[in-house]
This record gives C-alpha cells, structure tokens and sequence, in this order.
C-alpha cells in the first residue's frame, strides 16, 4: 500500500504541485490548508510522513505539529517543515517539537521528493 | 528525472498570486489609514512569503529572488527592526506591482524576459537601503538553485588499500521518537551506491530492565561502493545528522583516518578492528598498523556527549534538476482564467443535489419499469425540480462577489488623488453582491475609467470645493446591488457634476447634433459616450487621451449591459451600469405569436393583461392611470396572419423605464439555456439570443431594453382606456 | 495495531504477529511476548502477518532472543513476511534473527 503524505500549506497551487510530484512517484497525498485543517485529518487515517509549511494562517505549522505530536497514534510520525532562511529562531521552536527535518522555501519539487524519500520511499 | 506535467499548476499560481497581492494591498494601505497591526504585517509578509515558495516550486528564479529581498525587509519589519513608514509604504506598493507584472509574465509564458529592468533594480536598491540600515546582515538576492559545496580535503599520508567509502554510524536514543527511521536513511542511502557490507551494532542494547521500545540503540559500520560525492552522501543523513555521530572515510583514505576514526567510536578498539576487518575495510596489516599507532599515542576516551558530530557542515539542498523549460510561445490571444475559486459550501450544497438527482432518476426508472404512471410522473416532477436546482445551484459556482474587482480601487484612490494633489474619500458598499465570474473579469477596465475620469473631472481641487461651500475633501462612492434580474453597479462622486452646457457645445463642434435639436439632460448627458467625445479642456496623465467613455460603453454593452449618467450640476455625478446577473441561462417566459415561439426575461415582465380586440391600435395605452408605450410583436417582426382570440398585453420593466409587448398567447415560464444569435442577426432588432425548446423547436430571446426603446419611440397619440385587469 | 494469536503445537507454543510491528506497537507487544516467553519452555514466532516492521521492531526481536537465550529456552522466528525480510536483509540481521530452516539465496531471497 502506497505511504501517505499529509501536505499542509495555505497555497492552494503550491499543495497541487507538491502533490502531483508525490503522487508521480509513488505515494498519496492528503492535503490541507493550515494546521486546524491538518489535525482535522488526523482522525486515525494512516500518515506516514507529514510536509508542513511554518507560516499559515489560522494554525501556524509549529503549533499544529506541537499538537499532532500529543496525538497517541500520530506521535512518532516524521515531519518535515518547510521553512525559509529567514526563519532560524521558529527552527529552533520546531526542534523542541521534535522536528529534525527542515527544507528551505522556496524550492522545486525534486528537492522535498528526495527530502521525502529520504524518510520513507513510497 | 521527474516529469510532471505543471501547466496547470501555473495558471493555479498565477491566480494565487494576484490575490495574495490583492490582501498584501489591502493590509498596506489599512497600515497607511488606520495604523500598524501585527495582523497586518504578518498578512504582508506572508503573501510575499508564500508566492516565493510557489514561485520557486516553478524555478521561477526572477520571481524568486525579487520576492526574497522583499520578505527579508517585512521579516524585518515583523520582528521591529524596522519600523513601517509612509515612504516604506509606497515602495512595497509598488513592488507589489513589480510582481504583478513578474505574474503576469508567467501568465503568458514569457517569464524568461525581464518585464521592467530599470524599476526592478530600482526597488531592490530601495528594498536594500532599509535592509542596509539594520543591524543583522544584508540580504543578497538568494540564489538556492546552485549554491556549490565549499568544504575540501586535504588528504597526506599512506592511503589504505580499500576502495570502497566507510560510514560509521552510531544513533542517538531519540531519533526513533522524533519519526526518523534509520532504515530508511539506509534505504536512500541505495540511491547512490551500493551497500557492499553492513553491520548492525547491537552493543548498546541495555538490559532487559533499562530498554524501552521507542529508544534506538542500533549503530551500523558500511563499507559503500559509490562515485558519490562525500557531500551527496552525507547529505544522505542531513536529517540526522544532530541526531548522531556520522563519521566517512573516502577510498583510500589515511590509516590515520582510521586511528581517529577508532578513538571516536565508543566501541572498544579491538571490537571495532574485528569488524573493519570482517567488512573488509581495513587488512590485516593495515588493522595491525592502526592498532599500533592506537597504542603509541594513548588518548582518554572521549566522553559520550562530545561525540556527537560537530556540525561544520552546512547541508545544502541537492542541486534540483530544472524543470523543462515552458514553451516561450503559448497561445497569447485568451488569457480569461482557467481556474476558479469556489466556496465549499456552495460546491457541497451541487454535489448533495446530484446525489438526489441520481437517487430520483433510480426511482424513475423503476417505476416506469413497474408502468405505474403516476409513480412516473410524481417521480418525473420530482426530478424536473432538482435539475432546477442542480441548475441553480451550478450556476452559482459562476457567481463571484464584486468585491473581486471593487478591492483593487481602494489603492487606485490613493494614487490618483496623491497624483492630482486632491484629497478624496472611498467608500465602498455591496462589496457581497455577487455576480458572474466572467463578468468580473471584464468589469474591471470599464470601472477603472469611470473611477479616473471622476477623480480626474468630476471632483474639483481642494480651493475649487472650498469656495463653493462643500467640504474640502471629495468622496467618491462605488456601490452594487441586485435589481430585477440585473446587477447594478454605481461610481458616484460629488464634484462638479456634469455640465450640460458644455457638453452641448462640444457635441455641436463635433456635429454630433443639431443646433436646432432639443434635447433632454439624460439625452446630452448620453452624449458622453459618443465616440471620439472628451470634454476636458486639460488633457491629464490618468483620462482624457480620446479613448473615452465611448469605450466603457462598448465594453458594457459587449456584456449585455448598458451604462447611464446621471448628474446634478454642482452636486455630482453617478454613472450606473445595468449588467445581467448571468450570461448562460436565464429564467424565460414564453409566448406565441402565431407559429412563432418567443421567451422574455422572466425577471423583467411585471405582469400580464388582456388587451381587448378593440384596443391599443394606437401604441400608448392607459394601464390604471399610468400611460404605457407598448408595440406588437406580430408588427414588429411581420408575422403574418391575425390573432385568433383575445391579445395580451405582457408588461415588461427594464430600469426604470416600462412598456408593453402584444403577443397572441402566454405560454409559461421556461428556463431558457441561451445560444447566442449568429452574425447575421447580431444587430436584429430586439433580440438577444435563441433557446432551444423542449419539443426542439427554436425560440427567440427578446431584447428587453431595445423593446422598450423602440415602443417609447413609437408612443405617439392619446392614450386609450385598458378596461381590463391582470390576466 | 498488532495482533498476537497463540496456538499450542507439538512441544512448541506458537504464536502468530500480524500488523504492524513498528515504534507504535513495540512496547506492547514486547510485554506479551515476555509474557509467552515466561509462561512457556519453547517459543515459536510467525511473522507472516507482519506488515510494518522498522527499527524498534529490529530491536524488539533482538531484546527476545536475547532473552531467551539468558532463560536458556529455544526461540525461534519463522514464516518472516516480506516487510521483515527486507529489513534483516539490509541489516545483515538475518543470521540473528531469520528462520533457521530456511537456507538464505544469493541473492538475499529466502526459501519459505
């Protein structure tokens, strides 16, 4: 069974391209809009991995993974957070959260497929 | 190499983008009128933010590295390094535009062309001067798409025989908890070679007592067979890299390589020389020369806690392959967008009717299989009721709120008034008011006109407005609401108003009329839109360049709409368009004269009346004391033959204007999918369209508004008497 | 979720895994199966229905041989699903951990 990817991002275009570069290789996608959305899909459904962006509106991504994270069955899923160079001090938020893996905004898809693949092939 | 085909996720972009510029706008100048929020700014800083990430996804390098400098000056600005001011205001509206611009290259494909060299450098000069100014670092034009690796190594001394790459590889407890697997580190690790030998360390697996499952204990010893980079390979383990200590030895490298290598590992010597020599990393004799030298030059065992990989390495992102580049020539002619937003809501409420629909047509069919025709025609009612619906409802999908095209003025506003040295006041109201998507679209060039040549003509300088008693600063309104089946649209302002005399004079120096003409105000002020009329004895930056009001009305009426002015001299000026809500279906009344099959906007017939034979043979007719032009459509189109039995007369509204039509007979109301009429008729007299009917017959749209044209221009004569009621 | 079925056969109490094996389930499962472990003189585990199986699965299994060895009763695990045969393969594990009737092919493909 293909891994599931939840794609968290407020860009409606940048989760299409995202999730047509995951989906060609291999794995499905869920997607959502801000961090309130995201929890909303983490009803029990089986995600693998989680991509998130830090800067969304209503849930900002390192509040939403602080609460997956409190979730039982959602607690050991690896995230990676998009983030920009500007960002160094929401880093440092995030690794207390229990984020390690992070990937520079802005860039093109190959570069999060192999930051995806590097955590779990499809 | 990923091939994905992302044309569609440009137009995607494109749309995104113009309305994360819309909000960016919006917060700028709320910052500029009511002051700075956290909101705001965070509002600001994201819309830069988030079109940079999409624009990168595209490799849209220009795009990119503008936005870059522009987040870093709103990062600064977020965090109150900086403090926003008037001019700070100005430059980030305008380099809002500057990506506008950048967008609309990508829209039509020509991205790879600089739209506006000299304003670009501009701005970044601007953006960099405050960047300049803070403490922290300049920020340079990223460039993330191939950034080399710095790091070299010098390497001396007696290379080993091995050529194949060693990692050592030893975990900490927490990576399992943090969601990252080594297995699949390894897994990648694949990617770029082959894993010739593994051995999983399992030495620090504690007791019984002291384990816990989600802890890791393992450590691994690789012998790798790669032409990978040592970067690409311990890029491999970027995620872990805190996480763990990660030693690599290229081929051949140092025995002293090794002799470190060997100080580092919290393994004992001996257990690490048993199994770089079973991996085949070191021989015998090389094992032998390491042991030695381990032995010559005791060092204390390093705590565990410094054995953690220093991080001197910056991990930089795999260089990405470019994506193919887009065709430099696309189909220029139609840019109309592809996408469309739509409310969940409204998407959810069309989907939960398909679902009766499809549940409604199962029942149908098994009635009819059962030929039990009331069943089929209850069944056949029910349906016919949801396709409405379903019609309604998808219909709506189309309806965009104005406010889409009323939100770009509020900056217009600012401009133009700073531009003319007047101050003037927006309001704006029914910003709800929905109308079709498409219409929206095109709405917007027509409007910017009014709003320029209102501010531009209408409103009066600041002195001008004091002496003659109003107050110094000029509003200008922008209203829309719904109204019989239409739309309206209305730019008011309270300026000079429109100048009857002036006008006149100019339409004579023109010829447009006759000195002996006499004219209403509406008639002259209809003037305006004439072609090649301009009135302003001034020729200005913003209106005034011959292309006119003659243009807005073409535009309007390319919609299907019609656009008027009203005007109180010294008071003010509203010019009011009339558009259609839809331009798909409209909701029909259908009548017959003689063989002929007609349908009216449902929306614009008041009511229905008898006419009695005798009657109206004069084209003005009493209705309860009001006169009411009306004309036949038997003459109107030279249908032959005579109505059978009693005429009626179908009352019809438009605006605010009314008038009768005569038919032979009313047949009902019917949803009518409109086809436009072919060039031949396209300037017939009084229609807009043709439908097909249900039997497949073909009917014709009436045209509203020139019916009633034509029937005022007939109106001459006394009135005579209606003596019936309501049909 | 894993699911654990026990069945006696011969001199060997059997037990059989089936679901995920992985950080989620590990610290549960590890107590059953000390529990069986405790409760038994010969183990026997199937992992035909082992479908998720990652590093704390690895140690998991190394924990009980290691155990079963300490209580001097013979462990062994049997019938390994393809998810667990993968990850001894790339870990070299499968002398450790494999079944020991079964005779690893060259090319890391395992006869069952």
């Amino acid at each position: 069974m293909a891994k599931t990817i939840l794609i968290v991002d407020d860009s409606s275009s940048f989760r299409q391209v995202v999730g047509i570069a995951l989906k060609t290789a291999g794995y499905s996608v869920v997607e959502a809009c801000d961090g309130k959305d995201a929890l909303g899909k983490l009803d029990g459904r089986k995600i693998n991995l989680i991509v998130s962006d830090v800067n969304m509106p209503v849930m900002d991504g390192i509040t939403f993974v602080k609460a997956a994270k409190q979730l039982p069955a959602y607690r050991f899923t690896p995230v990676i957070m998009l983030t920009t160079e500007a960002g160094e001090s929401k880093k440092s938020e995030g690794k207390a959260a229990g984020v390690r893996a992070w990937v520079v905004k802005p860039f093109q898809p190959p570069v999060l497929l192999d930051a995806v693949s590097k955590l779990i092939l499809p | 190499m990923l091939i994905v085909n992302l044309d569609s996720a440009r137009g995607a972009l494109v749309q995104e983008g113009r309305e994360l510029l819309a909000a960016m706008e919006e917060a700028l100048l709320a910052i500029e009128t009511e002051g700075y929020t956290e909101e705001r700014v965070n509002a600001i800083f994201r819309a830069a933010h988030t079109i940079k990430g999409s624009a990168g996804l595209f490799g849209l390098e220009s795009l990119v590295n503008f936005t870059h400098v522009a987040e870093s000056l709103l990062d600064r600005v977020r965090t109150g390094e900086l403090f926003v001011e008037g001019a700070m205001l100005s430059l980030l509206l305008t380099c809002g535009d500057y990506i506008g611009s950048l967008l609309s290259a990508v829209e039509i494909g020509t991205e790879a062309q600089e739209p506006d060299e000299a304003l670009r450098a501009w701005l970044l000069t601007q953006l960099q001067e405050y960047l300049d100014g803070t403490a922290s670092d300049t920020a340079q034009e990223v460039a993330p798409f191939d950034e080399p690796y710095a790091r070299v190594d010098v390497l001396q001394g007696e290379p080993v025989s091995s050529d194949l790459w060693h990692l050592s590889w030893r975990l900490s407890p927490e990576v399992l908890r943090n969601g990252m697997d080594p297995l699949s580190f390894l897994r990648y690790l694949g990617k770029l070679g082959r894993i010739v030998y593994l051995h999983t360390i399992t030495d620090r697996l504690p007791a019984l007592g002291d384990f816990e499952a989600e802890a890791c204990y393992l450590g691994f010893e690789l012998e790798f067979e790669s032409n990978a980079s040592r970067q690409e390979i311990e890029s491999v383990f970027e995620f872990v890299l805190e996480d763990c200590l990660l030693r690599i030895l290229p081929p051949h490298s140092q025995i002293e390589e090794y002799l470190r290598l060997i100080r580092e590992l919290p393994e004992s010597p001996q257990r690490l020389g048993e199994i770089l020599l079973q991996s085949g990393a070191l021989t015998p004799n090389e094992l032998d020369q390491v042991l030695t030298r381990q032995h010559a030059e005791p060092q204390p065992a390093p705590p565990l806690g410094t054995l953690l990989l220093e991080s001197q390495l910056v991990p930089q992102p795999v260089v990405a392959a470019a994506l193919s580049k887009q065709k430099q020539v696309e189909d220029k002619r139609n840019h109309e967008q592809v996408f469309i937003k739509v409310e969940v809501g409204k998407l959810d409420q069309l989907i939960n009717l398909v679902g009766e629909l499809v549940i409604a047509g199962a029942a149908t069919n098994l009635h009819a299989l059962r030929r039990d025709m009331d069943m089929v025609e209850e069944a056949a009612q029910a349906m016919s009721v949801l396709v409405e619906s379903i019609r309604d409802a998808s219909l709506s999908l189309r309806m965009v709120a104005i406010g889409e095209v009323f939100q770009r003025f509020p900056r217009v506003v600012r401009d133009i008034s700073k531009e003319l040295g007047k101050d003037i006041q927006l309001l704006v109201t029914g910003a709800d008011t929905e109308l079709d998507k498409s219409m929206v679209e095109r709405l917007a060039d027509p409007l910017m006109h009014i709003v320029r040549n209102a501010m531009d003509h209408g409103i009066e300088t600041a002195e001008e407005r004091l002496a003659s008693g109003k107050v110094a600063s000029g509003s200008l309104r922008l209203n829309a609401y719904h109204e019989s089946g239409s739309i309206v649209i209305e730019v008011s302002d309270d300026g000079r108003g429109l100048d009857r005399q002036r006008i006149l004079d100019k339409a004579l120096q023109r010829g447009l009329v006759q000195p002996d003409q006499s004219l209403s105000d509406a008639e002259v002020y209809r003037l305006i839109f004439e072609p090649g009329f301009s009135t302003a004895e001034q020729v200005t930056n913003l209106s005034g360049r011959g292309v006119g009001m003659d243009v807005v009305r073409r535009n309007i009426e390319l919609l299907r709409g019609e656009v008027e002015v009203l005007s109180e001299f010294g008071r003010g000026a509203t010019v009011r368009i009339r558009l259609p809500l839809t331009l798909a279906i409209i909701d029909g009344f259908q009548v017959m004269v003689g063989d002929e099959h007609f349908v009216l906007p449902l929306e614009q017939v008041i009511e229905c009346v008898d006419l009695p034979p005798q009657e109206g043979r004069h084209h003005l007719i009493n209705l309860r004391g009001e006169p009411l032009p009306f004309l036949r459509l038997r003459e109107l189109f030279n249908i032959g033959g005579r109505a059978s039995g009693r005429e009626s007369l179908v009352v019809l509204q438009h605006g605010n204007s009314r008038a009768g039509v005569v038919v032979d007979q009313l047949v009902g109301e019917f949803q009518a999918v409109i086809k436009p009429l072919g060039m031949l008729f396209q300037k017939s007299r009084g229609l807009s369209g043709s439908t097909i009917l249900g039997d497949g017959r073909v009917a014709l749209i009436l045209d509203v508004a020139n019916l009633l044209q034509r029937a005022s221009a007939l109106s001459v004569g006394t009135p005579v008497r209606v003596s019936a009621g309501g049909a | 979720m894993a699911v654990i079925v026990q069945r006696e056969e011969d001199a060997s109490h059997c037990l059989g895994i089936t679901g995920e094996l992985n950080i989620y389930s590990a610290a549960t499962v590890l107590q059953e199966l000390l529990q069986a472990l405790e409760a038994h003189r010969q183990l026997e585990i199937g992992l035909a229905g082992v479908d998720d199986f990652d590093t704390a699965g690895v140690q998991l299994l190394l924990m009980l041989k290691r155990e079963a060895a300490r209580q001097d009763k013979p462990l062994t695990f049997v019938q390994h699903s393809a998810a667990v045969r993968e990850v001894l393969d790339l870990l070299n594990l499968v002398a450790e951990l494999g079944d020991p009737m079964v005779i690893p092919l060259e090319d890391g493909e395992c006869l069952s």
